[in-house]
């Protein structure tokens, strides 16, 4: 067992290989109906979502309450591409996410000079504006919205249905998270956490506090870009300014804050129960932002290190116990 | 010269923080900062580090470069590693991080190996970790290496930032009270382990510090700072005999015996 940690750990790129078998696997075997894959590409596509926001958020220590305009920015980008160039999911997703880091450097200029709430603030306006901008935009659809947008074809199979689009979000959502670790792992990581901590310090280290600040929201925003790509071609390929409101901002936020800011796992975790819930309280509308901003009071209050600190705390608790374990022989 | 300051100026409103400073260091010189509460040691640190610009007609060189207006990062990348008198350590961080963040400058992967996960510098990571594993050791903070910052005590945390602070292998460091608030023996093993860094790491020191006698024991060279002017500079010994200095701090001049007690605090 320590063997195969240490190859992991050698050769990380290993772990996502297994991963990817073990999820190939896993709708023959346990799902009964199309409406679970369904459910299993929104929570991939929210994994991607919540891993960005991590890096910004729970790594770099943002505030933005901006992000579910950079998932739209995503979007849009496949669908006007589809709409108009009748691109598929292989030109708009390089695109959506290049376009959507642009935009990115947009929200990062605000954090150079604004902290906390402010940024909030100023992040949050310019997510609206870009919903709004959409709604009324005839060149985006406006409130029609975007239809029928094309699903990707590979080796000769259409991906038309959601257990066959499964295998398109699945891959997608692993190589955002192996991108999203080998960032976070590395110095940069670290040069982010640091300025989160204290900007002034981490300056005095030599970190360039306005450049990973800039890079942290363009990261996390190609990070959106690619989900909201992903979305917009999940069939039938419909996307509507509906779906990039304050209430998906909000459930966003809760997955990080739920799964445990700064934590990879615990977001990813987060990402995957708060899909869930979502999907099972949509009867429930118009309570679906209470819903979700009490979780995220209720963690901040209660266990503001969220499902990653418990995740942190069990093998810190059995690295001290073997350690212990250790010196009494 | 190492550190060079012409006519260091800073004001905030109408209070003259810093009034025209000079100021030089030759490389592997321990200086000493002193001055009472509120003299602008600190906003002295913090012009030369960059954290705050200095008013028009002041000049600052380090190593040769000039720093005058250089933003904070960049004097830090050129060799100039701080303390805060506040500490700032990063609470939320395990101790190796922390440690690790202050090494930033020389990693030597590129960003782009980072996003791709490239293999070596996986291999670059350890070795940068086994590098600061022992500078930790050195300080006595290895055991807690996996911790968070926000649990060490107060002594360790001064260690902490101590460590951080060398791990970028500076050319000069300035430390801001690295010894407020610890225990007599506890000022003792900071300062061996600070001269012993000094020797290790070939490092040239600024010390600001309250408690006289680190700064007459350790400081080659002492400079007094009051209201924001330089007051007096010399050895140990001759500041203890400066009528200036004398002045500054109590006000009133002293017979040798009330002006050893005083220094002796
Ligand atoms: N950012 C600031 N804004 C306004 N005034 C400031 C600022 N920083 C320092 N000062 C003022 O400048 C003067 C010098 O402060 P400084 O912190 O440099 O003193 P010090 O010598 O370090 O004192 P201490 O021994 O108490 O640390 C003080 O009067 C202080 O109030
Ligand atoms: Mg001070």
């Amino acid at each position: 067992m320590e063997k195969f940690k240490d190859i992991i750990r050698q050769y990380p790129f290993l772990g996502f290989i297994i991963a990817f078998f073990i999820l190939m696997a896993i709708p023959s075997i346990f799902f009964t109906d199309l409406y679970q894959s369904h459910l299993s590409s929104l929570i991939f596509i929210n994994i991607i979502v919540a891993a960005g926001l991590n890096i910004v958020k729970g790594y770099c220590g943002q505030v933005t309450v901006g992000h579910v305009g950079l998932y739209a920015v995503g979007s849009y980008t496949a669908g006007c591409m589809f709409m108009y160039l009748g691109a598929s999911l292989w030109i708009t997703l390089p695109v959506a996410i290049l376009v959507t880091g642009l935009f990115g450097v947009a929200f990062a200029i605000p954090s150079f000079r604004l902290e906390g709430p402010y940024l909030a603030l100023a992040t949050l306006g310019g997510g609206e504006a870009i919903r709004l901008f959409i709604e009324n935009g005839e060149f985006f659809g406006s409130t029609y919205g975007i239809s029928s947008i094309s699903q990707p074809e590979l080796f000769g199979i259409t991906f038309d249905t959601p257990d066959k689009y499964y295998y398109i979000s699945m891959p997608i959502m692993l190589i955002a998270i192996y991108f999203s670790f080998s960032v976070l792992r590395s110095s940069i990581g670290r040069a982010f956490m640091a300025v989160r901590e204290d900007p002034i310090s981490a300056a005095a280290s030599g970190i360039n506090v306005k450049k990973h600040k800039m890079l942290a929201f363009i990261l996390s925003a190609m990070f959106a870009g690619a989900a909201g790509a992903v979305y917009a071609h999940l069939p039938p390929g419909y996307i509507h300014p509906n779906n990039y409101t304050v209430i998906e901002m909000v459930t966003f936020l809760a997955m990080v804050v739920f799964g445990g800011l700064g934590h990879i796992w615990g977001g990813i975790i987060g990402a995957v129960i708060i899909t869930i819930v979502y999907d099972l309280t949509r009867p429930l509308y118009e309570y679906q932002l209470f819903i979700f901003g009490l979780t995220i009071v209720l963690t901040i209050l209660f266990m503001p290190k969220g499902i990653g600190g418990f995740i942190d705390k069990y093998f810190i608790d059995r690295r001290f116990k073997k350690k212990q374990g250790v010196a009494s022989k | 010269m190492l550190l060079k300051t012409k006519k260091l100026m800073k004001a905030f409103g109408g209070l003259k923080a810093i009034n025209k400073v000079d100021f030089e260091l030759p490389k592997n010189e321990i200086r000493g900062i002193i001055g009472p509460n509120g003299s602008g040691k600190s906003t002295f640190f913090n012009l030369v580090s960059g954290v705050y610009d200095p008013d028009p007609g002041s000049y600052i060189e380090f190593d040769g470069h000039d720093i005058t207006n250089e933003p904070p990062h960049k004097v830090g990348e050129l060799g100039l590693a701080r303390t805060f008198q506040l500490l700032r350590l990063y609470q939320d961080m395990s101790v190796i991080n922390n440690v690790m963040s202050g090494y930033h400058t020389l990693v030597p992967y590129k960003f782009i190996d980072a996003v791709i996960g490239r293999k070596k510098i996986w291999d670059q990571e350890k070795v940068i970790k086994e590098e600061m594993m022992e500078l930790l050791s050195f300080v006595g903070l290895a055991d807690y290496a996996e911790m968070n910052a926000s649990e060490l005590s107060g002594g360790q945390r001064r260690l902490l930032v101590l460590a951080r602070a060398i791990a970028g292998k500076p050319k000069l460091l300035m430390l801001d009270e690295p010894a407020a608030g610890l225990s007599p023996v506890n000022v003792d093993n900071l300062m061996k382990i600070l001269m012993r860094l000094k020797e290790k790491y070939g490092l040239t020191l600024i010390i600001i510090e309250h408690i006289l006698k680190v700064v007459m024991d350790t400081c080659s060279k002492v400079t007094v700072l009051d209201h924001g002017e330089k007051i007096a500079e010399g050895t140990p010994s001759q500041i203890k005999d400066d009528n200036a200095v004398i002045e500054a701090y109590l006000g009133k001049k002293m017979d040798d015996e009330e002006m050893r007690k005083a220094l002796a605090v």
